[in-house]
Formats: C-alpha cells, structure tokens, sequence
C-alpha cells in the first residue's frame, strides 16, 4: 500500500505536537537552571589574593584552615606531622614549593579552590550538589543534593574537588572561603593568620585593583605583569602574583572556561529540547509509514505458516 | 542459499543447568557480595579509584563502554525500522535482550560506583536537574530509556511464552498485545532517539575533561564519535551473540541475514575511520599521532584493529565465511570498545604523578554483574523465543514444549484447556 507525502507530513505534525508540549514545558523550567549557570561576575563577589613573593611557606594558613573547618590534621604520612601530599579531603587548602633540582627559582604556591566565574564543577554537577551563589560567588558544596559520581572531579581544571574515599557516606571536600566565618562577619582562617599578608580577602573588585597596583609599582618584578585569575579559565575568584612562570606553580588551563569551551554544541544541541523533539517527530513519521508494511507482512506469514505472528 | 531465520524460536533442546551456567552464578554470587563489602567500606578501600583518577572502570567500561555494545536494539532496529531493511526484523529479539541486559547492569554499576546513591532520587524532580550536566543527560536517558522502551520492547517474547504454555491466558493476551501494537511506534521512535541522544553525552562527559583528555581522542566531535562507534559496536555484538548460538547450540544460521548485517556494519566502521582521520587532519592533530608515546600507541591500537575488522567484514561477505564473520565481528567489537575507553582512562592524565589501576574487588564486581547479564541471555533464550530459527524448527520447539511445557507446575488443568481450544 502506498502512502501519500502528505499523510507523512501529517503524522510527524500529530507527533511533534506532542512532543513540542512536553518540551515546552521543561523548558520553561530549565530556564532557571541555564540562567544560573552563565558566566558573568556576581554583584558582591568576594575573592582573595595570593603574592607569592610574599609567602614564607610556614603553612600557618594550612593549620588554621584544618581548625577552623573542623577537619582532622591529615598526619597519614608518619603520625607525627600535618604533612597532606596535596590537596585531599583532610586538607582544603595547602602550601607547595616550587624548587628546580639545580633550583636558583624558587616560590610557594597556595593552592585552593579558585571559585571559577563559570566553575566546570558546578556544569558537570547533576542536581546542583556544588552551586556557585549568585551574590557572592562562593562554590560550595551542598550534600543533600550530591550523588556522589565525582564528576566535578574529572572536570575541575584545578583538580580541587576531594572526594571522601572511606566509609559508606562519603562527601566532596573543598575550600568554601569559610563561609560559617563570614557570616558570623569575621574573615577566612587563611587570611586572618598570614604573618606576611601573602594571601588577603577581600572583594573581587578591590584584590584585581589592589593586584594591578601592586604590579604597577614594581615593574618587573612579577610574571608578565599579569595577574592569574583576572581572566584565566574564563576568571576567578581568586587571584595569584608570582615571581615564577604561572605554569610552574599552577595549572594553566588558558582564558575560556571549561563549559564555555567543551560544551558549547552540547548546550546548543539541547536548548530547549527543540532538536531531539523534532526526531522523535521525524522518526514516529517515518515508523508508522514503515508500520503498515510489516503489518501486512505479518499476517500474510500467519496464514501462510499457521504460526502465530511474532512482534 | 536457503532461508533459514524467519522466526524467533527457543533454545529448547539444551539442558538450562550447565557447567557454564554455574560458574556464570557463582561469578555473579561472588560480585553481588563484593557490592556489599563497597557499600560498607566505601569506594577508597573497595577499587583502585583516587582523587586524580576519580573514576575507575565500573563507570569507564560497565557503563560507558557495555552499553555501547548494548547498542544493537537502537542501531539495528533504526536499520529495520528507519531504513526499512525488513529482513533484519528477524534478530531485533537478540538486539533488544541483549541491549536491555547492558543498560540495566549498566546503571545497577553506575549505582554500585556513585559514593551517594541514595540523593539520585532527585531525578524525579526535573526542576533540579543541571540540563548541560552531560552526566544528567546520561543518567536520565539511560534510566528512562532502559525502563520504558527498551523495557517494552522485551515484553512480546514473554507474551510468546504465555501464550504457549498457558492456554487459558490466549484471549488476555491477545488482548494486551493489540495495546502494544497500537502504542508500538511511538515506543520504538522513543528507543531510537534517547539513546542517541545518551550514547552522544557519554562522549560529552569527557569532553569536560578538559586538556586532560589527549588531543587524540578530544574534539568537539567527541559525541558522534561515541554515537557512531555505538551503532557499529551494536550490529557486530549482535552478530557476534548470532554466530555465538550457532557455534555453542548449533542453530542454523542465515547467511543472507548475517551478510546484511556485516554489510552495514562494515559500511558504519569504514566511514567512522575516515571521519576520525578526517577529525584529527582539520584540527591539526594528526601529526600527535606519530609521536613515540602511550597515546600514539593506543591509536594505533585502535585504528589498527578497527582498520582489519573493515577488512575482515568485507572478506567474510565476499566468502560467505561464518567463522570469518565471527572473527570480523568480535575485532570490531574490541577495537570499538577500545576507542570508548581509551579517553576515560588511559588516554587520560589528570596529573603527573597519578595512577590508576583497577584493584581486584573492582574486577570481580565488574565481572560478577557482566556474568549476570550473561546468565539471563543464556536462560532467556533457552526459555523465550530470542534466537532467530525456521518455522520448522518452530514447528519442533512448540510440539518438543506441548509435551514438557516449562512451567510444569503452573499447567492448566484440563477443563480450562477444553475451553480455550473452541477458538
């Protein structure tokens, strides 16, 4: 039996109705969701500054950081010392030495969740069990809504996010700029006890101002007068000045952020769920025309073979 | 050459309690033990998975690379139903089984691996999903796709069995058939486009990996990489279970059928390659491809072997070969799920330093729930109309299962039987 060009048209019409309901529908309510997401600076954005030719490596920060985040001292090492390999989940915020074997260069390197203007975490994230807030802009975690599948993990461009690996209720461990503390009005551990002002809080619009002066007034002395953070990764929350190539004491993940740059086409292919709607339309279309075909196959066989037609 | 495949018929005349079959149980018994070790220790002390390499081979190869070659059901039902090759309809039963078993093993190891499993229950509340999370695209296309269609596309073997060994449930059955149908298009449209559209993000989710991925494997076209090598991986894992029935329970086989699905599958592999090669060329990356390190040797791997699986494809049509057809099958099996694999775990490096093997708990569970998909296909088929066979072997299997229907204690008794042969 032969089927008209317009009975298709018709059917994909009565199939995308449907589906372009449905697809309304959600989309109305992920508009929220994609809003959140997009990059931009947020209004009260607070941020910290780390010189590196300022630091002592005395790991002050590193001790204040474990106590005031009641985390316990990671003394895997040897039992004697708070000695953490890196960044784990006893440990949200560490002080590294950078130092060549025939080293005259030599710096330290605070590392720290940088609280990205458009995190890779918080895109890979499923439910939003680490969420950027909107005012601002501390990346924090929010356990009720992690599934756990360290996503934010193989995403982050910093290798930030620790994942728990003991017991049955494991959690995501990262610096939150000690937000219980600045709500109470005080300032993060880390940069209330640098002896050395090496690393201070501040707004993000200030530290970038503080940075450039900094610069300014002493030509010469910092890496490509840049200031790490001010754009990298599509820009960050927290900013690094250093005597040493950035990408010695940093990973230097270039100026687009991770989203913006890998999911670009995925965030296109699926706004609005437009195209997957029109597929399904196109290919209910083009089933039910095919259908009728293998009906008819079908029955023939049954009577043919006395056997019962199998779907 | 004779039409030997025009019906699904079971595996009737093959014992269910094989060596075989207790081993798969035991692997599978030892693996759902293991679960409960993970559960109760944590992922740290169960795998070899850490902060560098958060995620080991229950996310890497369970999920993402099995349910890749659990990709017959989309791949070949778009062949028989969207391309209108009818005689492929034939071994959609095999796709569709095999396909289901993947995914639903697939997604039991996505539960095993995630550290809170209990919070997935936010999926019932799409107003917190995170939509360019490639993840969530997976985990809610796999879960509704696993569940819905592909769950549905497995009911007509378990009404066939039914309708045979219970004559007093035909007229209910027919009845619910008739629903199916009706419904049936709209279902099947549904199993072709979410798995596109999962089979693509499992290829996004790595896309988030960043630089970390070698430029080998990441590009933009990362997704219809996966998509593609999906639909290959489907029709050669379905050929390889097709030859694998001839082989171990000497079903006939049909050549005809057979070359028609080595055919596409060669034309899918053969244009992958090309579109790889092409890939690497416009982003100027093929010359990575020559450097004297792991990356370069995987590709080559890869390329290597999907290059002799073309070949092989080719040759076995051209012969008529059934033991080349199994070996072109099973080579573009391995060299596919090589290229699924690769970027998620060897040709990742998230830092300098780290490592990551899998520790033997993980093998063994990966094992266990791969031995549990295996035992169901091997029992659906010696029970269900699965496998592909003639009418008169049909013929044989309906009279064989009249004199020891399987459900011996659940027969009819003889008054319901009287009435149900009037119609």
């Amino acid at each position: 039996m032969d089927i008209t060009r317009r009975e298709v048209l018709h059917q994909i019409a009565v199939g995308g109705a449907g589906v372009a309901a449905g697809g309304a529908i959600s989309a109305v309510a992920l508009t929220e969701v994609a809003h959140a997401e997009e990059g931009g600076v947020p209004p009260e954005a607070v941020g910290m500054l780390y010189d590196a030719t300022k630091c002592i490596g005395c790991q002050t920060c590193v001790v204040a950081c474990t106590a005031a985040n009641g985390l316990t001292p990671d003394t895997r090492y040897d039992a004697l010392h708070q000695t953490p390999g890196d960044l784990n989940n006893h440990t949200k915020t560490i002080i590294k030495l950078y130092k060549e074997v025939d080293g005259k260069e030599t710096s330290f390197v605070k590392q720290q969740c940088m609280h990205c203007l458009e995190p890779a975490c918080v895109a890979a994230c499923m439910f939003g069990g680490l969420k950027k807030d909107a005012t601002t802009g501390i990346v924090s975690w929010r356990g009720k809504y992690c599934v756990g599948c360290r996503y934010c993990q193989v995403a982050c461009p910093y290798n930030v996010p620790k994942f728990r690996w003991e017991g049955f209720n494991p959690e995501i461990v990262k610096c939150e700029f000690c937000k219980e503390r600045l709500a109470k009005g005080q300032e993060p551990a880390c940069t209330t006890v640098c002896p050395k002002k090496a690393v201070i809080f501040g707004k993000r619009e200030d530290l970038l101002k503080e940075a450039k002066q900094r610069i300014a007034a002493n030509p010469g002395k910092y890496y490509e007068d840049r200031v790490f953070g001010e754009k990298e990764a599509g820009g960050t929350q927290v900013f690094y000045l250093s005597h040493v190539p950035f990408d010695k004491i940093l990973p230097e993940p270039g100026d687009e952020s991770v989203p913006g740059k890998y999911l670009k086409w995925q965030k296109r292919l699926y706004s609005y769920l437009v195209v997957p709607a029109g597929l399904y339309a196109v290919l209910v279309g083009s089933i039910r025309k095919n259908w009728k075909g293998h009906e008819e196959h079908m029955e023939h066989e049954e009577k043919e073979t006395g056997l019962r037609a199998q779907l | 050459m004779s039409k030997t495949w025009e019906r699904a018929v079971p595996v009737y005349d093959v014992p269910i309690w094989t060596r075989t079959f207790k081993v798969l149980c035991g692997l599978a018994a030892l693996g759902m033990i293991l679960v409960v070790y993970r559960e109760i220790a944590g992922l740290g002390p169960a795998s070899g998975m850490n902060d560098a390499y958060a995620w080991g081979i229950w996310k890497t190869f369970n999920t993402m690379v099995l349910t890749a070659l659990g990709s017959g059901a989309f791949a070949i039902g778009i062949a028989a139903w969207i391309f209108n090759k009818s005689k492929l309809h034939v071994v959609m039963r095999t796709a569709v089984l095999s396909s289901f078993l993947a995914y639903a093993f697939g997604l039991c190891m996505l539960g095993v691996d995630v550290g809170r499993p209990w919070n997935f229950y936010w999926i019932l509340f799409p107003w917190h999903w995170n939509l360019h999370s490639p993840l969530l695209e997976v985990a809610v296309c796999m879960t509704f796709y696993a569940s819905i269609p592909l769950f549905l596309e497995n009911i007509p073997p378990v009404l066939d069995f039914f309708y045979g060994e219970r004559p007093d449930l035909r007229e209910s059955i027919k009845k619910l058939e008739k629903v199916i149908v009706a419904g049936f298009p709209w279902v099947v449209a549904l199993a072709y486009v979410l798995p596109a559209m999962h089979q693509s993000s499992l290829g996004a989710l790595m896309l988030l990996g960043g630089v970390r991925v070698s430029p080998l494997w990441q590009t933009p076209f990362l997704p219809l990489l996966y998509v593609w090598a999906a639909a290959f991986l489907g029709f050669a894992f379905v050929t390889m279970i097709l030859l694998l029935g001839w082989l171990v329970w000497n079903r006939a086989i049909d050549m005809e059928i057979l070359s028609e699905l080595q055919r596409i599958c060669m034309w899918l592999v053969g244009v992958w390659l090309v579109f790889r090669v092409v890939d690497l060329s416009v982003r100027g990356q093929i010359l990575a491809a020559f450097r004297f390190n792991f990356d370069a040797f995987l590709f080559w791997v890869e390329m290597g072997v999907l290059a002799v699986a073309f070949f092989k494809l080719r040759t076995s049509v051209q012969l008529q070969s059934p033991r080349t057809m199994f070996y072109s099958a099973v080579l573009t099996c391995v060299g596919g799920m090589l290229y699924r694999f690769d970027p998620t775990t060897a040709a990742f490096s998230p830092k300098l330093e780290a490592a990551y093997f899998p520790s033997v708990i993980e093998v063994l569970v990966s094992v266990g729930f791969m031995s549990l998909g295996i035992l169901i296909f091997i029992f659906a088929a010696k029970v269900l109309p699965i496998l592909p066979g003639s009418n008169a072997l049909a013929r044989e299997a309906e009279a064989e299962r009249a004199k020891n229907p399987v459900l011996r204690f659940l027969a009819p008794k003889a008054g319901q039987q009287q009435f149900v042969t009037g119609d």
